[in-house]
Formats: C-alpha cells, sequence, structure tokens
C-alpha cells in the first residue's frame, strides 16, 4: 500500500480535511474498471480511507466511482463527492448509531504505550533523541553488548511517577523489572526489560465527561480503571529500504516508555478514543510524555469483546487484541470494524478465536496476524541483573505537590474566567502537546503587564487573545498549497517561533485599545509571522508606524458627515425604516457599507459606523422624510 | 559510553585466530604424575607458544595472570568459546582485570579454555579442542578447565574464572590447585559475559591460597558502579565490620593467623552430602582432613541442610532459565559470526525456514548450549513456570536458610532484609534434621563457622570415560559445588591427599571449606592456615 504524506494524513484525521491533490493521484485512471479495483485491493482501500464517512457502504462508493459516466469532469465528481462526505461526516457525528448496536454489549479494554519524557535511556547512559544521526545515541547495554550490565536511571522516574499520579494509580514502594523474550532485530537483547510481575503503579482511574468526546450513551461521563503503569524498554527503530534491506537505527533501544493498561470498562467506540486522547493530554500536561499520538510517541493495543445483553450474567466474550493503533480516530474505527467483525462471526453461529489482529488507517476490516498457535511465549522471567526500585514516600509526595494544574482544572479555568466555550477550551489545552495553552498563559501574562490590570477588569482583552491563538494563529498555516510553513514552531515552555508572546500580546492590546482595526490586526499578524518584525521593523508598534496603520477614527462629526453623504439619494431605503415590522438590519448594512466606500477605510470602525448611522436614521433622515413628505 | 555501532565489530579478522590456537606446554615436572600431556588446550588466544614462561613476568609485573574467555580484556578476543562469538573483542575490559592489573601489577598472560558459556563440567565443550587436565588424559574439570591447568602447569600465578555451579572450585578439585569462589557481589561482573547473572561470580585460581588473598585483600572493598549487583560501598563496610581478618585499610598485610591454630573454631560435616556416588576415596580423604583439623584444635561437628536434596535440580532449572535469556542476543548481526548464506547450497539467506537468526544460533551454539537453551525455555515457558522456575526459586530461598541456620555468624543481607536478627529466628524443624545431628543446647544443634565437604564426589575422570557419559552423568559431578552458588556463599577448594589405590593412580582429591556471606576473608586466612598443615 502506498503512502500517504503524514501532513496530509493529520490534517485527514485532525481536521477533517481531504487534499484535492491527494484524491486527484490516487483516482488518477477515472474510468478504470470495477474489475480492476477488486484485483487491486491496495488502491481500493486507500480510496475507502478517504470517504469512511460516508453512509453508503465503501464498496458501493468506490464502485460507484469507478463506474462514473466519462462525460462527468473529474474536478466536479471530487467536489461533490467531498462535499457528500463532509455532509455525511457532520451527519454522522450527531448521530450516535454507530456506538451501540442492539441486543449486543462491546467491551474494550486499552493498552497505551507512551515515550517518557527523559534525558537518558531506561538502563544506560545514552541520551534520547528524536531526529539525530542514527545510531550516534548507543551504549554498550543497548546493543546488548557481551559483558555490559543495565544501569537503572533513576531520573526517568520522575516522569513516569508524575504520570502515574495524573492518572490517580497507588504507586507501589517496590516494584521490579521481568524480562520478556521475544526474537526481532529491532530487540538487540532478545529481551524487553518491561515490569510484569511488580509493576510501579496500579489502581488508578481517569474520570472522563461529556466533553472529552465520549459517547452520548455514557451520559454524564464514567471512571475507567487502570489495572497498572509499567515501565519498559524501547525498541530500535526500523527504515525498509528498496529491497529486502532494513535499517536499524539504535538510538530509539531502551529508551523508557510507560504501559497504561486499563480495566475493560469502555463499552462504546468514541469513549475509547475520548480515553486515549486524555490520556495523551494528561501526560502532556505533567510533562511525562515527549509527544504525543500524531508524533508517534502514543500508541495503543485495544482489547476488544462482544456479549449478547439478554444475559447479565453471561461471562464476558472471547477477545481480541488490535495492536498498533496510532491515531484516536484509529482506536474508534478499529474497534468498530472488530465489533462488527465479532458479532456478524457470532450470528453466523461461529466462534470468535483469541487472536491478535492489526489495523490500517482507513480501511474498514481489522486483518489477522496471529492466532493462538503462533502467539509468541515471552517467558517472562525476573531481571537478575536489575534491583528492585524502591520508591519513597517522600518523593511521591513532592512530586505530587509539584505537579501543577490538570487539564481537567485548567479547561474549568478556561471557561469559568475566560469564556471560552468548552470545546474550545480543550482544543486548547490539547493542541500541540500543551503547548499551546502554555503559549495562552504567556500571552495572558504579557497582556496583564501591558495593560496592568488584572483579567476580571478587562475579561473581553483576554477572551479576545485566546480567540486568536486558538483561530487565527491555525488560519496561518491552513493554506495548503504551502507545505513548508505548516509548523507555528511551539516550544514546550510555551513560546512560538513564528509569532513570539510579545508580537501577539502587542497586536491584541492595540486592538482591543481600539488602536488599530481588526483588519489591520490581522494583517500585521502576517507581518509577524512572516518574520518581518523584527527583521524589517523592530516591533509591532514599529510597523504600525512606519505603515500609518494606526486607528485615527473619524470624530463623531466626521462620522455624521460621512453618514449625510452615504444617505444621499437613497430616500428610498430610508423610507423603509419608518414603519417596519421587523427592524431592516440589512438595509442598515447597506448604509453602512455605503459609509465604508465613501469614507476612508482605514478611519472607519464598522461597528461605530453603524452605531452612528442607526442613531441618524432615528433622530434626523426617518423624521426629515416626514417632514419632506408633510 | 556512547559509541558507534558499526566500531563494534571486532576488527580482528577472523584468519588470525587458529594461528593463536595451537600450543605446546613446557614439560612441568608433577609429583602425582608420570606421564605429561604434550597438548592441554588451555589457552584460546594471547599466548605465544613459541615463548613458554620461562623468564619472570616482564615490565616489572608481579605475576602473570591468565584470564579465561568469557571475561573482557582489550586487545584479546572473548568468544566464551563459542562459535557463534568467533573472534570477537569485546571493546572493553573487564573492571576485575583493570583491578588487578593496576593494584597488584599484572602481566595478562593469555585467554583460558573453557566449557562453551560456562556450560559444562570437563571443559569439553569447545570448539577449540577439550582440556586435558596435566595429568594426560583426564578431565581438568569445568567449566574455568583452561584456568585450572595454565595454574597447574605453571604458565600462570594466578588465573581468573567464573564460578557459576562450581566451575572454578571443580576445575581446582581435578588440578590440584586452589580455586576461590567469594561472596555474590563482592569482585564487579561487569565486562564478564553471563551464563546465569544470579549465580555468576567471578573467582580465582591458583597453586596456593596466598595469592588469592592478596588479590581479595586488594580490591574486597571496592564498589564497582558499572556492575549492578556489585555490593555497595556502605553495605561492604557494613558487612565488614561484623567480619574478621579484613584489612582494617587498604594497602595493609594481611592480619597474621593466631597461633592457636583452629582453636575455637567448629567446621561442620553435613551429613546429606554422603552420597551414594561419593567415591570411597575421596570420602577417605575428607576424614583424614576432618581429623586434621581437630589435631589443630578444631571442632568438627555433623551438620545437616536438609534441602541439598533438592538443590542440584533448582540449579539446573535456574542456570538453564537465565542462560537461555542472556544467549537470546547472539544472533550474529551486531557481532560475531553470523551463519553464511553460502553454507547451503541453492540457499541465498542466512535465515532458516524464513526464520532470521536461525541458522547462525542453529551452527553457532554447541550441543550443550543449545540444550541448556532448550531446557531454559521450557521452564521459562508459560505452562511450565510455576513448577519449575518458581518452584526452583523456592528450593533456592531454603537452601540459603540452611546455611544461615547452621552458621554462627548472622548474614548480613538477612538482617537488612527483615529489620531483626534473622539468624536467631531461624531455628530447626527437628522433622527436617537427620537423626544422626546432635543438639547443641534446647536451642538446637550447634552453630559452625565452617562448612567441611568434598568438591567433586570422585577424582578426574578420564576424557574418555567423559565421552560416553550422559549429560545428566556430568551435572551430577556439580552436587556439592551447587548449594553454597544457590546461596552465594564463599567457597573455596583446596587439594587434600587421598589413599592410595591399585585402580585410580591421581592420588589428590578437592576439599571444599564453605563461610558465611562475606566471611571471606576469614575462610581465606582458616584454609590457608590448613594448607600450610598440609605441607
Amino acid at each position: 500500500m502506498s503512502r500517504v504524506p503524514t501532513a496530509a494524513l493529520s490534517k485527514y484525521l485532525l481536521q477533517g480535511q481531504v487534499s484535492r491533490q491527494g484524491c486527484l493521484r490516487l483516482t488518477r485512471s477515472p474510468q478504470i474498471s470495477a474489475r480492476a479495483l477488486a484485483l487491486r485491493p491496495a488502491i481500493v482501500s486507500h480510496c475507502r480511507s478517504l470517504h469512511t464517512q460516508t453512509t453508503e457502504t465503501p464498496l458501493s462508493t468506490s464502485s460507484s466511482a469507478a463506474a462514473a459516466p466519462s462525460h462527468v469532469p473529474l474536478r466536479k465528481q471530487l467536489k461533490d463527492e467531498a462535499k457528500k462526505a463532509k455532509a455525511a461526516g457532520k451527519k454522522k457525528k450527531k448521530n450516535a448509531s454507530n456506538q451501540v448496536v442492539p441486543g449486543w454489549e462491546l467491551t474494550v479494554g486499552i493498552e497505551i504505550h507512551a515515550q517518557l519524557n527523559t534525558a537518558k535511556k531506561l538502563f544506560s547512559e545514552a541520551t534520547t533523541s528524536f531526529n539525530d544521526e542514527s545510531n550516534s545515541h548507543v551504549a554498550y547495554f543497548d546493543l546488548a553488548t557481551p559483558g555490559s550490565q543495565p544501569h537503572f536511571q533513576k531520573e526517568t522516574l520522575v516522569p513516569a511517577l508524575r504520570a502515574a499520579l495524573a492518572l490517580n494509580c497507588d504507586i507501589q514502594p517496590v516494584s521490579r523489572f521481568d524480562r520478556k523474550h521475544y526474537f526481532h532485530w529491532d530487540q538487540p537483547s532478545g529481551y524487553q526489560i518491561t515490569q510484569y510481575y511488580e509493576p510501579f503503579a496500579r489502581e488508578g482511574r481517569i474520570v472522563l465527561q461529556p466533553r472529552d468526546g465520549i459517547a452520548a450513551e455514557d451520559g454524564d461521563g464514567l471512571a475507567v480503571r487502570i489495572q497498572q503503569v509499567q515501565m519498559e524498554q524501547d525498541t530500535a527503530k526500523t527504515t525498509a529500504q528498496p529491497g529486502d534491506t532494513h535499517w536499524i537505527d539504535f538510538n530509539r533501544t531502551g529508551a523508557p516508555l510507560i504501559e497504561i493498561i486499563t480495566r475493560p470498562d469502555i463499552h462504546h467506540p468514541a469513549t475509547a478514543a475520548a480515553l486515549v486522547r486524555k490520556v495523551q493530554i494528561l501526560l502532556n500536561a505533567v510533562d511525562a510524555c515527549v509527544s504525543g499520538m500524531e508524533a508517534g510517541g502514543l500508541r495503543a493495543d485495544v482489547n476488544v469483546s462482544v456479549r449478547r445483553t439478554d444475559d447479565p450474567n453471561a461471562p464476558l466474550g472471547t477477545r481480541t487484541e488490535i495492536k498498533n493503533l496510532s491515531s484516536f480516530k484509529a482506536v474508534e474505527d478499529a474497534i468498530i470494524a472488530e465489533r462488527d467483525r465479532q458479532i456478524a462471526v457470532l450470528e453466523a453461529g461461529g466462534v470468535v478465536e483469541g487472536e491478535t489482529r492489526g489495523w490500517s488507517i482507513g480501511s474498514t476490516e481489522t486483518r489477522r496476524l496471529r492466532g493462538k498457535e503462533g502467539e509468541v511465549d515471552y517467558r517472562y522471567m525476573p531481571d537478575p541483573d536489575v534491583l528492585p526500585v524502591f520508591i519513597g514516600d517522600d518523593l511521591v509526595t513532592h512530586l505530587r505537590e509539584s505537579m501543577g494544574q490538570l487539564p481537567d482544572a485548567e479547561v474549568d479555568e478556561l471557561t469559568d474566567v475566560f469564556g471560552l466555550t468548552a470545546k474550545d477550551a480543550l482544543s486548547l489545552v490539547a493542541l500541540d502537546g500543551g503547548a499551546r495553552v502554555e503559549y495562552f498563559w504567556r500571552v495572558v501574562e504579557s497582556l496583564q503587564s501591558k495593560l496592568g490590570s488584572i483579567i476580571s477588569e478587562n475579561p473581553a482583552c483576554f477572551q479576545l487573545a485566546a480567540n486568536w491563538i486558538l483561530h487565527e494563529l491555525g488560519r496561518l498555516t491552513s493554506n495548503p498549497h504551502d507545505e513548508s510553513a505548516q509548523d507555528l514552531g511551539f516550544t514546550a515552555d510555551g513560546e512560538c517561533q513564528r509569532v513570539p508572546v510579545d508580537s501577539l500580546a502587542d497586536i491584541i492590546v492595540f486592538l482591543y485599545q481600539n488602536k488599530i482595526t481588526a483588519k489591520v490586526a490581522k494583517e500585521l499578524l502576517w507581518v509577524v509571522y512572516r518574520g518581518n518584525v523584527p527583521e524589517q521593523y523592530p516591533t509591532v508598534a514599529d510597523a504600525i508606524e512606519t505603515e500609518n496603520m494606526w486607528f485615527h477614527e473619524l470624530s463623531d462629526q466626521e462620522y455624521a458627515e460621512l453618514a449625510d453623504q452615504a444617505v444621499e439619494g437613497q430616500e428610498d431605503i430610508v423610507n423603509q425604516f419608518v414603519d417596519y415590522k421587523q427592524y431592516p438590519q440589512g438595509k442598515l448594512m447597506f448604509l453602512v457599507g455605503r459609509m465604508m466606500r465613501l469614507g476612508s477605510e482605514e478611519r472607519i470602525d464598522p461597528k461605530n459606523a453603524e452605531g452612528v448611522m442607526r442613531r441618524l436614521l432615528e433622530d434626523k433622515y426617518v423624521p426629515a422624510l416626514g417632514r419632506a413628505e408633510d | 559510553m556512547s559509541t558507534h555501532v558499526r566500531h563494534l565489530r571486532s576488527k580482528i579478522p577472523s584468519g588470525v585466530l587458529p594461528s593463536l590456537r595451537l600450543r605446546r606446554t613446557p614439560p612441568l615436572r608433577l609429583a602425582s604424575s608420570a606421564s605429561l600431556p604434550t597438548k592441554t588446550n588451555a589457552f584460546i588466544a594471547g599466548v605465544d607458544e613459541a615463548h613458554p614462561p620461562s623468564s619472570p613476568p616482564t615490565n616489572g609485573a608481579r605475576f602473570r595472570l591468565a584470564v579465561k574467555d568469557n571475561i573482557a580484556a582489550q586487545g584479546l578476543p572473548t568468544t566464551c568459546a563459542s562459535r557463534i562469538l568467533t573472534g570477537h573483542e569485546v571493546p572493553f575490559t573487564a573492571t576485575i582485570v583493570t583491578q588487578i592489573e593496576q593494584r597488584l601489577g599484572a602481566e595478562l598472560w593469555g585467554k583460558t579454555n573453557m566449557d562453551e558459556f560456562g556450560m559444562g563440567t570437563h571443559s569439553t565443550n569447545t570448539p577449540y579442542g577439550q582440556v586435558s587436565n596435566q595429568l594426560e588424559g583426564r578431565s581438568a574439570g569445568g567449566s574455568s578447565g583452561g584456568s585450572a591447568v595454565a595454574v597447574g602447569m605453571g604458565h600462570a600465578t594466578v588465573a581468573l574464572g567464573t564460578d557459576t555451579g562450581g566451575s572454578i572450585r571443580m576445575p581446582a578439585a581435578y588440578t590440584n590447585t586452589v580455586g576461590f569462589k567469594p561472596s555474590y557481589g563482592m569482585l564487579s561482573r561487569w565486562g564478564v559475559v553471563p551464563y546465569a547473572n544470579s549465580l555468576d561470580t567471578v573467582g580465582l585460581i591458583a597453586k596456593e591460597v596466598a595469592p588469592i588473598q592478596e588479590i581479595i585483600y586488594a580490591v574486597c572493598m571496592e564498589h564497582d558502579p558499572k556492575d549492578p549487583t556489585s555490593l555497595p560501598a556502605t553495605v561492604r563496610e557494613r558487612c565488614v565490620s561484623e567480619r574478621q581478618y579484613y584489612p582494617s585499610s587498604r594497602g595493609t598485610p594481611p592480619p597474621d593467623f593466631p597461633s592457636q591454630g583452629l582453636r575455637g573454631l567448629t567446621f561442620g560435616l553435613p551429613i546429606e552430602y554422603n552420597i551414594e556416588e561419593l567415591s570411597p576415596r575421596i570420602k577417605e580423604g575428607w576424614m583424614q582432613v576432618a581429623d586434621k583439623i581437630m589435631e589443630q584444635g578444631g571442632r568438627v561437628v555433623p551438620v545437616s541442610l536438609p534441602s541439598t536434596k533438592s538443590a542440584l535440580s533448582a540449579y539446573y532449572v535456574i542456570a538453564p532459565a537465565e542462560a537461555a535469556s542472556n544467549l537470546s542476543k547472539y544472533d550474529g548481526i551486531r557481532y560475531g559470526k553470523r551463519a553464511s548464506p553460502a553454507s547451503s547450497p541453492g540457499d541465498n539467506s542466512d535465515a532458516l525456514n524464513g526464520i532470521l537468526y536461525a541458522k547462525t544460533r542453529g551452527e553457532g551454539f554447541g550441543p550443550e548450549v543449545k540444550r541448556r537453551i532448550l531446557l531454559g525455555s521450557y521452564t521459562l515457558s508459560s505452562e511450565a513456570v510455576d513448577n519449575y522456575f518458581k518452584q526452583a526459586q523456592r528450593v533456592r530461598r531454603l537452601v540459603r536458610r540452611d546455611f544461615d541456620r547452621v552458621f554462627r555468624l548472622p548474614n548480613p543481607l538477612l538482617e537488612n532484609e527483615h529489620g531483626d536478627d534473622g539468624n536467631k529466628e531461624q531455628q530447626f524443624d527437628l522433622s527436617d534434621m537427620d537423626e544422626s545431628v546432635t543438639l547443641e543446647s534446647k536451642l538446637g544443634p550447634t552453630q559452625i563457622d565452617f562448612l567441611l565437604c568434598p568438591t567433586a564426589p570422585t577424582t578426574p575422570p578420564k576424557l574418555s570415560d567423559i565421552a560416553k557419559q550422559t549429560p545428566f552423568d556430568s551435572y551430577m559431578n556439580d552436587v556439592f559445588t551447587v548449594p553454597a552458588s544457590l546461596a552465594g556463599l564463599p567457597a573455596i577448594s583446596i587439594p587434600m591427599a587421598l589413599p592410595k589405590s591399585e585402580e585410580d593412580p591421581v592420588d589428590f582429591g578437592g576439599v571444599q571449606l564453605i563461610g558465611q556471606f562475606w566471611d571471606d576473608a576469614r575462610l581465606l586466612a582458616v584454609t590457608g592456615h590448613i594448607r600450610s598443615g598440609q605441607q
């Protein structure tokens, strides 16, 4: 199966956007026959990936596309399909029918693997890294060099403990490491060191609320229990090369991971995705995790089983495990597909086999990877070279106290104090792995010092900031043709390389104080984004000054004169304000538009112009009409 | 620490090795034997056969040190006598080698032959040719057979070995030398290729106790941060504070043995060691040593170690399990020898039946190693782990408890674990105890300072007889050495004289003394005294 560029994929997954270019490439031969498609399942499934949200069955989608009459222009056809898909997608979100199959209960447990944010590997002093030169951070032990031994890096406990605390777990005073054996080239020692018998954290819980995106069937929310959290080693990274060649990068070997194992408390696919999303947000919030799911820092395995609802005492059905899901959408889609497959098997009188299955992004079916007979016996054994880990209460207490605000509290603050909608607040917290909200707080800080006041005195200013950080900043990078400029460059400490905190705060203060217009403010944002501040102009104020963009608003007198000009010869329009059932707002805006055209636009605040016009209509022009008629 | 992968491959072309392999050892006069071997295969690498050690060590070194081939010494290959590591050089030097070179001034004198990865009792499981005892045609013991013969033949003053279940003591007993296994955690294992980590102990072989004693005194307080199982400095301090005969500070000479001799010391004869397989001559020699000790003022009492019967079985579950795990890393990819694709016609892959590594591991490991990997993989498998691996761990605890009960000194590690004097709690259940053990008081039988028992049940067998043995027969040889390994206790084997025999010309055996944890210094001092009394 050909690869979809990551940028396109993430746009599809995160924003529901389908790249038109991508579509064109994939359906290059519109006349391709249904038979030919059937022979090329990879392409079929790829087409499907772009249309999974249509209500039509995927097969008919692709065959209808294939059999489309040749006289329909391709561009139009694609547009229509995209429209249809979009409409269907929206509809689907509202009706949650895919969350439940009548007569059946779904049960899901999840295992989440996350890369810990640490400087060193779990058992060696080699540095953890992301895109450094291959095989440049490798200690003897990472390569399983004979005679080398593991050196537990106790600092790795800090993010692991933070994660476990954020997940409300009981930290175990004593934990141990075990070897899990299997042969693979990405595993130099032939075993992974993990915590099987005695993990460092147990019995946690995550509370999910409706705003977390759970299924409507879960009502006001639910608590998902966490069985355990364990530390373990990551494997090497394999890069496939042409032919049978694989390149192995041992930089990642031995990097610390945590595995979070939930109890089978989830019964709806959307809730499973919400759980994974929430775990990611929590891990980012406590700085436990290097990167989110979209960057490959988080992977999930789901265990899925179904049983009939008629007997509440029936045991859970046989479960299957779907491995290596790397997006929230994949979690939800794979669970739906696997649930439906299991139900179909059972309804046909068959038996669900306990097996391991796989899922590719965009497909509609899980695929069998290996059955029970192919299961690897991991032959767990306590690692005799790794000492038990003793975690003191003092450390746990310190970390608990220094953990700071968790996302739920932060979302509450954003909605209560800054007037954000729950959806906006959640996006703000989730974006850029938590860096976006950090940026927000720094902008808030900067605004406070610039305004010399506290939030409660100028709530509108801070709301403005929140909106800009969420929406206006997003526009900067939403141009799909400009792939090079897709990254705003947020740093973990809340700075943004492309739009520095201070510049944004300047723009917002000027806008809030009405010293510039909204239009100018938006232009200034581009000026900052393109680097013209500070390259060309030292500060935002200098840019405004140099380019003469300050908002010198018309005086009341000038506004009145402009209004007079605008109504000249428009008696028919003014007439409609004499006696109306509903205030003719549209006509008012027409007159305001005339004001904007006649006057110098950069000196007019549309809101103020509207007020002036409204007042003058009432006080002056309408009465004047009456007098003229008299 | 960080290093680039490709730098780790050995720079020694594999063709160089065979030339280092064969060496003719100079004929040495041995009191006990008339026939001398022409070729012992004691060394694998590093020794120039044209220059036997006739002159004193060079560069001001005080003695020559031979190093077992599973201990890394930079500049020489470290192959563990396995084909899978042919030509492999570990890119660093083991801590213990550095310590001995630096603290005591030793000249490194070659890598010694051994049973592949330490798995064997006779040093016959090796691709470099089976090691022969100085008594030609006899087993040199294993797995540190090469080290023992290197000392026995006079090539090296001291040899480093490893002891997992008797691999130093057994060869010492077979070659008429002294072999010492220290307490687990005393000598660093960094640079020692593991066979079974929880049992592997670096130890020393010499002709007398003194050089071993000197090395132990020099390094016994040194914690190695590179070895996670090396006892931390604070724990060493605590252990030493409860022990005698340790040097008060580094560099002080070993304290002299008191003039009163063995008076005040109690030696225990474990009655469970009087097994059917014990050769009558070994038993006779053992009793003669006991008599000698009593002559010198020591007290000798029978003691019971009831878990001994299960110790051997537990060992052959735990050691192969850890071995199977440790040996999973050998796949020929990053180091060592990878099976060549051309080794079978029409096959251009190094995989077997589509399984990567299978051919490399099939060709690289010898039969005994494969046997133990299979054994260990089975005992760790989900269906067997409860009945084998976990049971064996329980037996291991019982073995340690047995020792803690009979020794007068408490086990310092046990105290630490329970926060009280664990030893006082260790009371025998009368039903556990053999009736021949007499009670000292109403609290139980006499507590002892050292255990005294044979090292091996027989004299060194003929290599021709070993070839006919089943693997199980050779496992039996470890029956006296395995318990101390399971408990991590210091143990030493010294030569003992045997009564003359018409059938067997071998007139020596090995007798073993076992001490409580970290009682190494006193064990060496007492053994040195007994040894001097023998001559």
